[in-house]
């Protein structure tokens, strides 16, 4: 049972059983309808890589991907996501072995304060996913979604078509 | 004004900019960023303590009321609620906020009779989770007595009677009235044969980091001692004026700085939200996370920008600009945290780059009912930046000049350094010319010129900018406080030092440890890029950790673009202590005097011979084997480690009378932005069609990340020139409240390409000639965008004097200026 | 910003859905995409008692070429919209309109019915779907009715969808071989909601416009036509000159959705420099 169910004694509160599986781990939990995915990770099962930035849905820093598609954890519950794959930056790469992505960001100075970069990060992921071989342009208009306050984006961006480069050479052998 | 070389005497730096180095200079991959990448950075919501409670703060829906009364029974009846606090409540344990104004300004971190603006915090819930302490708050009853909202700054100042904020201070909304004189003046404005007037409004925005800000704080109650966790700034310089508000000993609070995602000034001290989260960790026994949510972070984070009103004039004599006057409304909200700092900042720079001799201020700072002005990015030179350039814009087309020839020959010369300014400020050195030139001929100046001509025969509208600014760094305290009034001049610190330690352990691995955060400048990559240099160490074996304020050193953290350059000092004068004491144990393995022994490439070695030990090989000899070493040298211990405090490189205190100010801001930094725009007159919507910015940031630790500065600068202040505005209507109400309205700028909306380039002038004054680069392109790209765009419509005769220049207000213009649409 | 509790009904099939709305009419809200629903909710704007996740219920996402009807199933994401080929080659408008939704991640969930249902006169869909006279299938435990995309947005956020009903789908008529289509829109960022917007449908013999569909967006509670700006067209060959009327006949729209980001003067701006250019959008491609 998770804290929020027990926190509260004396009060039946619905919980919903939901099997998921995040980051190729499968978890069965029981949560209360209205948790919002975001703090089901964060909070339930310990992957702070997804940040919080509005919970309105606007600045994307807590992109998650649902069933290979980017999702705005903040607008998804957790409740809805029974039999869902969900991936969080933590699937993406270690410390001592990042993703392309993730090299490219580090080479090309494509973050400052980290906070919208997993959200980023995995935005970055599904183009590269749907479209191997993006133009700047179809960069920025990907990433047009997740708001960064640090950068002015073109590193970001320079950051992406580099690693495409570098998956497409890796996947051309 | 004449080179005045007396002030170099004064110049303590020790390492002079050097033609090569082994890491300065390289665009290092930064040491912080693995872990950021991996999604593993520790940010203030990451801290997880057991049993942590959570809070959530109510906030009025009204701009300015009495609390009459507030009934929290049925919210401490909600299960899973551990407390209600109201601020009447608070106060009874933990007083006012710090306030650096003075006289000081009461606030209560939670209100306790009176709200003052819409998102002031009335009460606190915690509870076993955020969901649950926000059901609470919505049953909470809260009576108001409705009293008039002053919005309007110039209502302010004729406020009377329950529309004054706070009647202790006087019968208006007046904070201070101030009127400032520096150099010939009237002579100057009596000679002028050209004289330019403007009225320019700068609107109100704010920071708005990625990351809100937030506290966890555990309270031992058997010590009594506050652990607070925070993504503060300045704990190790004055963290202790949160035991104040607790009314404990300073002994009682540690502060643990977690990184922040973000701050450009927006969490600069943090006292609400540490204080907040403090008071209710004391009250319930249990952890209390507090964290801002982005309504908290928007409305009451105590951290809106200048928002100002000039009424400015500019003197010409025979084509050179001679002086400077300005009236200034300036509004900060409802409280007066950091008192009128940000015009002390403003008149570091106040002349720009130009030969401009003497400057008149009349200052009046009011109070209405909007969220209290803190920190961003500029502290408010950038707005003076705007003030200036404007006016030069408008020199230079009134007396039909192209607007660069007319910079050009105003500028400070390249061999008039160190440069007294009429407020008493020094810049240290420059090269003003070589950065304007360097931005045309980046641009093609002249062939955007002929290109806009045959696109304004298109009937398309494009414009031409140019803004050459300055970017002082390292800031002095004596900002602080030098525009209080005489008879209460308040705290009058003239310390703002920086701290480190460093220790080399047992193998031969650096260990750095700093006193100020990480807030997305790259602290630990210019610790070890520096600490390699002096050390001729490998980066990889040097690592850097945060002091919490009960280990910290006195480090007033980053911030005024003072970080790279301050640690550069604590290092220096740490390094120099490392040396001797390797130098002095090698002398020892090495049977060798000191004096015939030399550091490098990671090894002490004895001169023009293959004898030598390595660092590691010293460092373990240090720690294990005094007995190997002299015992006479009483001063001889083991280990290798030293700290240093570097004071500010140069700065003078302020005459009494303040007709000058002291050298303040000496460490000067300059910029020239020239942005290419096209307006479509239609919609208002403006368009970059190319963008170069050259900065001269003196020696430069690392090019990659400066230019992070420049662009990521320029990006804000795309947003500050179009896009934001933190907006309040006649009610108070506060009508761009989230990220829906309030207008960040994506990826679409800066320029694809901000072309950087890079001039060089160092600092006489600091370790390597270093200066500050942090607050980067927001200096001039909002002079920098106004200019292109009054540019781009000039043939309908459209001055660019009010930001934002929204699509909406533009377009207004646009219709007021006889121009109708194309259809 | 957390919602506030709700209990989470998760029916699995249409009849499911059905029962699910009939028993808890109006305490309940359906949760389609979330995009729009659930920042409200987060607000605390909106509290409802209950709320039916729709996203299990099968088959309410297609598109399918009924006739001269291309009919999407409520439940269609955006994406699915965006990059149909169907909606390419047969409902040229809709595909315009996609240009300007949204980003990447919100059109992942976001979905087309959710969008149409939730009647935002800032949004585009409902523009499109005024403009081409979709027709809107309200269903129910009661079965289907159709409503004419005229009577189907009430004011703002009012839609026709009664308590007790979903829109289950949308049909819009094929574009015929002489109907030219433009879509043009301002918002302050790219992929905002609009301050103003204009949706064009024409229908052409030759250089003439037999008839014209000028639809407003963004300044008014509801998506209406241009009246005056249509008679300017019809029948009249479609010259620069042509568009230029038109464009000046849409002052007679008076904006009364104003916010900080757009004045009633800036919306009349808008639409007369929109209108003309969705229309040269649509000639242009003749």
């Amino acid at each position: 049972m998770n804290k929020i169910a027990n926190a509260t004694e004396g009060t039946a509160i619905e919980t919903i059983q939901i099997n998921v599986e995040v980051n190729g781990v499968a978890y069965t939990r029981y949560v209360e309808p209205r948790l919002l995915l975001s703090d089901f990770l964060r909070q339930e099962l310990g992957l702070t890589g997804t940040h919080v930035g509005c919970e309105h849905g606007v600045c994307g820093s807590c992109n998650v991907m649902v069933d290979g598609a980017t999702a705005r954890s903040c607008l998804v519950f957790a409740s809805q996501l029974d039999n869902a794959k969900i991936e969080t930056v933590e699937s993406l790469g270690r410390v001592n072995a990042l993703h392309p992505l993730q090299k490219a960001f580090w080479e090309k100075h494509g973050l400052q304060c980290g906070f919208c970069t997993p959200g980023m990060l995995m935005t970055a992921k599904e183009l590269l996913d749907r479209n191997p071989k993006p133009t700047r342009e179809d960069i920025r208009e990907a990433i047009s979604g997740n708001l960064c306050r640090c950068t002015g984006y073109q590193t970001i961006i320079e950051a992406i078509y580099s690693a495409a480069q570098e998956m497409q050479g890796v996947a051309n052998g | 004004m004449a080179k005045e070389t007396h002030f170099l005497e004064m110049s303590r730096q020790e390492e002079q900019p050097r033609s090569k180095y082994n890491w300065i200079g390289k665009s290092m991959k930064r040491v912080e960023d693995p872990r950021l990448l991996a999604g593993k950075g520790k940010y203030v919501d990451d801290i997880e303590l057991p049993r942590m409670a959570h809070a959530a703060v109510m906030r009025s829906p009204h701009a300015h009321a009495r609390i009459i009364s507030i009934d929290t029974s049925k919210a401490k009846k909600l299960p899973g609620v551990l407390l209600v606090m109201t601020g009447k409540e608070a106060a009874e344990v933990t007083g006012p906020t710090a306030s650096f104004a003075s006289p000081p300004v009461t606030q209560y971190a939670i209100a306790t009779d009176r709200v003052r603006h819409v998102g002031e915090p009335v009460a606190a819930v915690v509870a076993d989770s955020r969901y649950i302490a926000e059901d609470a708050i919505d049953l909470i009853e809260v009576k108001y007595e409705e009293l008039p909202p002053v919005v309007d700054p110039r209502d302010a100042i004729n406020s009377t009677g329950d529309a004054v904020l706070h009647p202790e201070r006087g019968k208006n909304n007046v904070a201070m009235h101030r009127v400032l004189k520096f150099g010939p003046l009237e002579e100057d404005f009596a000679k002028a044969d050209h004289i330019v007037k403007r009225n320019l409004r700068w609107s109100r925005v704010a920071g708005m980091p990625m990351e809100t800000a937030g506290a966890v704080v555990d309270y031992d109650e058997g010590t009594g001692k506050f652990t607070i966790y925070a993504n503060t700034s300045m704990y190790n310089y004055v963290g202790w004026l949160i035991a104040v508000s607790l009314k404990v000993p300073a002994s009682q609070v540690n502060i643990i700085p977690t990184l922040a995602g973000g701050s450009f000034g927006s969490k600069l001290f943090l006292h609400k939200v540490s204080t907040i989260a403090a008071t209710l960790a004391r009250a319930v026994g249990r952890p209390v996370k507090f964290i801002e949510d982005r309504m908290d972070n928007i409305m009451s984070s105590d951290n809106h920008a200048s928002d100002r009103i000039y009424e400015a004039e500019l003197a010409v004599k025979g084509g050179m600009m001679t002086g400077l006057r300005f009236k200034v409304i300036d509004d900060y909200g409802a409280y007066l945290q950091y008192g009128y700092g940000t015009h002390g900042n403003a008149l570091s720079q106040v002349t720009g780059p130009y030969k401009i001799r003497s400057v008149g201020m009349e200052l009046t700072a009011v109070f209405t009912n909007k969220g209290q002005q803190g920190a961003y990015r500029g502290f408010g030179s950038e707005v003076a930046n705007f003030v200036l350039e404007r006016l030069v814009d408008a020199a230079a087309a009134e007396l039909g000049e192209d607007p660069t020839s007319f910079r050009e020959r105003n500028l400070i010369e390249p061999d008039q350094f160190p440069y007294k300014i009429p407020t008493g400020n020094v810049y240290d050195s420059g090269n003003y010319p070589a950065v304007l030139k360097q931005a045309k001929s980046m641009l093609d100046y002249d062939g955007w010129r002929k290109k806009q001509a045959e696109l304004r025969k298109q009937g398309r509208y494009v414009g031409i900018g140019v803004a050459t600014c300055q970017e002082r760094s390292v800031f002095s305290s004596t900002e602080f406080w030098f525009l209080n009034p005489n008879d209460a001049p308040g705290f009058t610190l003239t310390s703002s030092p920086e701290g480190i330690q460093v220790k080399i352990d047992p193998t031969g691995k650096a260990f750095a440890t700093i006193n100020a955060p990480f807030w997305g400048n790259s602290p630990e990559t210019m610790v070890v890029q520096i600490l390699a240099e002096h050390l001729t160490m490998n980066p990889a074996d040097i690592s850097v950790s945060y002091a919490d304020s009960d280990a910290g050193l006195n480090g007033t953290g980053p911030g005024g673009s003072r970080y790279t350059v301050m640690i550069a000092g604590a290092i220096t004068g740490a390094a120099k202590k490392i040396k001797t004491k390797l130098l002095k144990v090698a002398s020892h393995m090495l049977e060798a005097d000191v004096g015939d022994l030399e550091l490098a490439d990671g090894h002490v070695s004895v001169k023009g011979t293959n004898q030598k030990k390595s660092i590691p090989e010293i460092a373990l000899h240090a720690h294990y084997f005094r007995l190997s070493m002299p015992l006479e040298d009483r001063e001889l211990t083991s280990g290798i480690d030293a700290t240093h405090v570097y004071d500010h490189p140069f700065t003078t205190m302020p005459k009494e009378d303040r007709s000058d100010l002291g050298v303040f801001y000496p460490i000067m930094g300059n910029m020239c932005h020239m942005p290419v725009v096209e307006v479509d007159i239609e919609t208002g919507r403006i368009s970059f069609l190319d963008y170069v910015a050259v900065h001269d940031a003196g020696t430069v630790v690392n090019p990659m990340t400066l230019k992070g500065h420049i662009r990521g600068g320029t990006a804000a202040g795309v947003g500050t020139a179009i896009y934001e505005h933190l907006h309040y209507d006649e009610a108070g109400q506060l009508t761009t409240a989230s990220f829906a309205d309030y207008l960040i700028p994506t990826a679409f909306e800066v320029p694809a390409d901000v072309r950087a380039g890079h001039v060089e002038t160092p600092s006489p004054f600091t370790e390597f000639g270093i200066k500050g680069g942090g607050e980067g392109g927001r200096m001039g790209a909002p002079a920098a965008i106004a200019s292109a765009v009054e540019d781009a419509l000039r043939p309908l005769g459209i001055k660019v004097e009010s930001l934002p220049i929204s699509p909406r207000a533009l377009r207004a213009k646009i219709r007021e200026s006889g121009q109708p649409s194309k259809a | 910003m957390k919602p506030a509790p709700f209990r989470l009904e998760r029916p699995d099939t249409v009849q499911a859905l059905c029962r699910a709305l009939a028993k808890h009419g109006d305490s309940a809200r359906i949760l389609a995409g979330g995009q729009s629903l659930v920042p409200m909710m987060n607000f605390r704007l909106v509290t409802p008692e209950v709320l039916i996740d729709i996203n299990r219920v099968d088959g309410l996402d297609y598109i399918r070429l009924d006739g001269d009807v291309l009919a999407i199933g409520a439940m269609t994401r955006h994406v699915a919209v965006k990059e149909s080929a169907l909606v390419k080659a047969n409902v040229p408008l809709i595909a315009k309109a996609y240009e300007h939704i949204a980003h990447v991640t919100v059109r992942n969930r976001g979905t087309i019915g959710g969008n149409l249902s939730h009647g935002d006169p800032s949004s585009e869909l409902p523009a499109v779907a005024i403009c081409l006279d979709a027709k809107f299938v309200v269903s129910s435990a009661e079965g289907n009715r159709t409503v004419r995309g005229a009577d189907f947005f009430n004011g703002m956020f009012e839609t026709d969808v009664h308590s007790g009903e979903f829109l289950s789908e949308i049909r819009f008529p094929v574009a015929a071989r002489n109907q030219r289509f433009g879509f043009e829109e301002f918002s302050p960022r790219r992929g905002d909601f609009a301050i103003a917007i204009a949706a064009v449908a024409l229908e052409m013999n030759g250089d003439t416009c037999v008839s014209a569909s000028i639809v407003h967006g963004g300044v008014r509670e509801m998506p209406g036509h241009m009246t005056d700006a249509e008679a300017a067209l019809r029948g009249k060959v479609v010259s620069s000159e042509q568009i230029t009327l038109a464009a000046k006949a849409t002052v007679s729209i008076e904006p009364t959705l104003q916010n900080y980001h757009g004045d009633a003067a800036y919306k009349s701006d808008l639409l007369r420099a929109l209108t003309a250019r969705a229309l040269s959008q649509a000639i242009g491609e003749g």
